[in-house]
């Protein structure tokens, strides 16, 4: 009898060699181990294409271009964790546009100002968001919705028509590179996915997976399910405001409908990156990765000389093709995991 | 004695007596807000709150019920269909250019065209109910292929003119009433027989609460989950072809306007997004709720940022007073009473 538990016991201790393979295969692929893989493939078939590629202006080009959506995704996913919809990423990210637009602060002092007024808007909204969800209890998708179409409401009143200017200097600073290598806005993404990265280790980081994965459960264990889940929000929101500062460097100018192309495609992001759209699982990191595959996607697209007219059906099917393999492959790693 | 029996019958029967009253509670809800909404209107404009506007809400709300009809059977089983705007530009491009005015192959061409659109609804199917994608990834990309292949297609310019039958739907009369509004009366009540009457409906009910029990009931739960889709994209489609006998033509984006409101009829009627719960009746009260504060907030003489600020306000306050805990709580206050 003890000797039966003993072995249980080392078993538990030290599981066999293969085992241990599998379950780090398993949480590799969590952490987005085939949304990394298509990417460098893509960006091989790019470069492939176009051997400026691989020089340091485009890839801060890229870069730029990729950074609002992955900022949203990122911001996405934290909800999409815990079970939820976020609608509101195109409403927060069109109000920062044009409040960045409408009143633009020149310098490093404006910047930080601007930073902070976008992070200020996007985490109000995600307050209300999170209070609507978490404490009135109403679904998140229609409370989003809501909210969503009020701060759309407000750009317009901010700014009805396209246009206004963002300050020069952020313009100029955010979409360079640093010792002219290191494209800036990607320092952006990397302050955010290594918070992530302390974040999901923290009590909260825990919660939010728990909430996800069966709000019951979690609750019984002793989370305080509504404080997680209105912050969930907030942090979202945050991300949106840094999606829509990101946006407005990037672009220079104002428009009040700027955030609505960004809605789906946050969407799109999150699922290319293998976290599934019911809860519990997923990564912020590999959200990002599945942003930055959807950005270069249209770049090799459209270097690949397709009509532009067809290139949503590209993008239509690839992103089928890889929801269907990273769900494939999952179903692998998960069976590697229990051998 | 008889109180006993009482007592009896009302045990036996409060789980059903509280579904019953849950759904058809928030449908009157519903019907209650809208009457108010047009008799206040009346203060906004003159114009308002008359019978002529009554026809316009119940003709431009025509559309609406008929998309949110297949996007709540989608949501009844657990899903969503984000590929309502790309398969009403379809139906209307479809209907403009292979079918035109004065074509006299019109009486199979159209059906055709509706069943390409329920084509491209199987397809979602396909993706969603053998690849395992989840719904809402599937018909968005569904969504994101008709819409550049209908761009690519019409080379950015829908040809063609309406055909006589979009027309004579959308512009005719039928006894003295314009007959969208017959036409709208007649698709709620096959949709309701549908939905809430025939077994085809129970059936989506019990998808939608748990699958893998309706699989053990005996359930076809695989033809279930495909039938929805593919009812969506033909709603979608029709919705299309009488969008174009509305508006005599068609453009690449004349569905984009109709996704999220689809989605918030649906919900606004009281169906749970997560499936299972809802009614149709609830769906068409939210589709017209919507329609209503269209017409009152553009008859506003305010600028299109503040109206847009309105709107989103209204439908907060609705969705925040049709709240499931405000039912349980009147329920439990009728139970002490």
């Amino acid at each position: 009898m003890t000797d039966l538990t003993q072995t249980a016991r080392r078993s538990e201790v030290q599981p066999p060699q293969g085992r241990l393979a599998g379950q780090t295969f398993a949480r590799l692929l969590q952490g987005g181990l085939i949304i990394v893989i298509l990417y460098f493939a893509l960006y091989a078939l790019y470069f492939y294409q176009q051997p400026r590629a691989l020089s340091a202006g485009s890839i801060a080009a890229l870069m730029n271009n990729t950074v609002p959506l992955a900022l949203a995704a990122a911001g996405q996913t934290f909800v999409i964790i815990s079970r939820g919809f976020d609608l509101s990423v195109a409403g927060v990210i069109s109000v920062c546009n044009v409040v960045m637009a409408v009143y633009p602060l020149d310098g490093p002092g404006g910047a930080v100002m601007s930073i902070l007024m976008c992070v200020a808007i996007g985490g109000s909204v995600g307050a209300v968001n999170g209070f609507l969800v978490a404490y009135l209890r109403l679904q998140s998708i229609a409370a989003t919705l809501a909210t969503m179409i009020i701060c759309q409401g407000v750009a317009l009143v901010i700014l009805n028509a396209p246009g206004g200017r963002v300050a020069d200097w952020l313009s100029y600073e955010l979409t360079d590179r640093l010792f002219k290598t290191i494209p800036i806005s990607g320092l952006f993404v990397l302050a955010v996915v290594l918070a992530w990265l302390y974040l999901r280790r923290t009590s909260f980081g825990i919660s939010l997976y728990a909430i996800g994965a069966d709000e019951h459960a979690a609750s019984l264990s002793g989370i305080n399910v509504r404080k997680v889940r209105f912050f969930t929000f907030v942090s979202a929101g945050v991300l949106y405001g840094l999606a829509g500062f990101m946006l407005s460097a990037q672009t220079a100018t104002g428009n009040p409908t700027s955030g609505t192309p960004l809605l789906l495609l946050s969407f799109a992001a999150v699922a290319l990156g293998g976290t599934s759209l019911s809860g519990g699982k997923g990564s912020l990191f590999a959200s990002v990765m599945g942003a930055a595959t959807l950005m270069l996607l249209q770049k090799v697209l459209f270097s690949s000389g397709v009509s532009s007219f067809y290139t949503g059906v590209f993008q239509g099917c690839v992103l089928i093709i890889a929801v269907v393999f990273s769900g494939l492959i999952e179903k692998l790693g998960e069976r590697a995991a229990k051998l | 004695m008889s109180n006993e029996t009482a007592t009896l019958s009302q045990t036996g029967d409060t789980r059903k007596a509280a579904r019953i009253k849950r759904e058809t509670v928030s449908t009157v809800a519903i019907a209650i807000i809208c009457v108010v909404l047009l008799y206040l209107s009346r203060f906004i404009s003159p114009a308002l709150g008359s019978w002529s506007q009554v026809e316009t809400v119940l003709i431009l709300g025509s559309f609406l019920v008929v998309v949110a009809f297949g996007q709540g059977l989608v949501i009844l089983t657990g899903g969503l269909d984000l590929s309502i705007p790309a398969l009403i530009t379809l139906g209307g491009v479809l209907s403009t250019t292979a079918v035109g005015a004065g074509n006299p192959d019109a009486w199979f061409l159209l059906p055709a065209a509706l069943l390409a659109c329920g084509f491209v609804g199987f397809l979602s199917a396909v993706g969603v109910v053998w690849l395992r994608v989840p719904p809402f990834i599937m018909t968005m990309a569904m969504s994101i292929i008709v819409a550049s292949a209908a761009l690519g297609i019409t080379k950015g310019t829908p040809r063609g003119y309406a055909p006589d039958a979009a027309v004579a739907l959308m512009k005719s009369h039928i006894l003295g009433l314009p007959s969208p509004i017959v036409f709208v009366i007649g698709f709620v009540f096959l949709g309701w027989l549908l939905q809430e009457r025939s077994p085809l409906g129970r059936y989506l009910y019990a998808i939608g609460t748990n699958a893998e029990a309706s699989r053990i009931a005996g359930v076809p739960v695989t033809a279930m989950q495909i039938f929805p889709y593919v009812i969506s994209a033909m709603c979608a489609g029709f919705a299309g072809f009488m969008l174009v006998g509305y508006s005599s033509g068609a453009t690449l984006r004349m569905g984009d306007d109709y996704l999220l409101p689809s989605i918030a009829a649906v919900v606004i009627g009281g169906s749970s997004i997560l499936g299972g719960q809802g009614s149709f009746l609830g769906t068409v009260g939210g589709a017209f709720l919507l329609t209503i504060l269209g017409t009152i907030i553009s008859a506003i003489g305010l600028e299109f940022g503040l109206r847009t600020i309105i709107e989103g306000t209204i439908i907060l306050i609705a969705l925040l007073l049709l709240r499931e805990e405000l039912f349980n709580r009147i329920r439990s206050i009728r139970r002490k009473a």
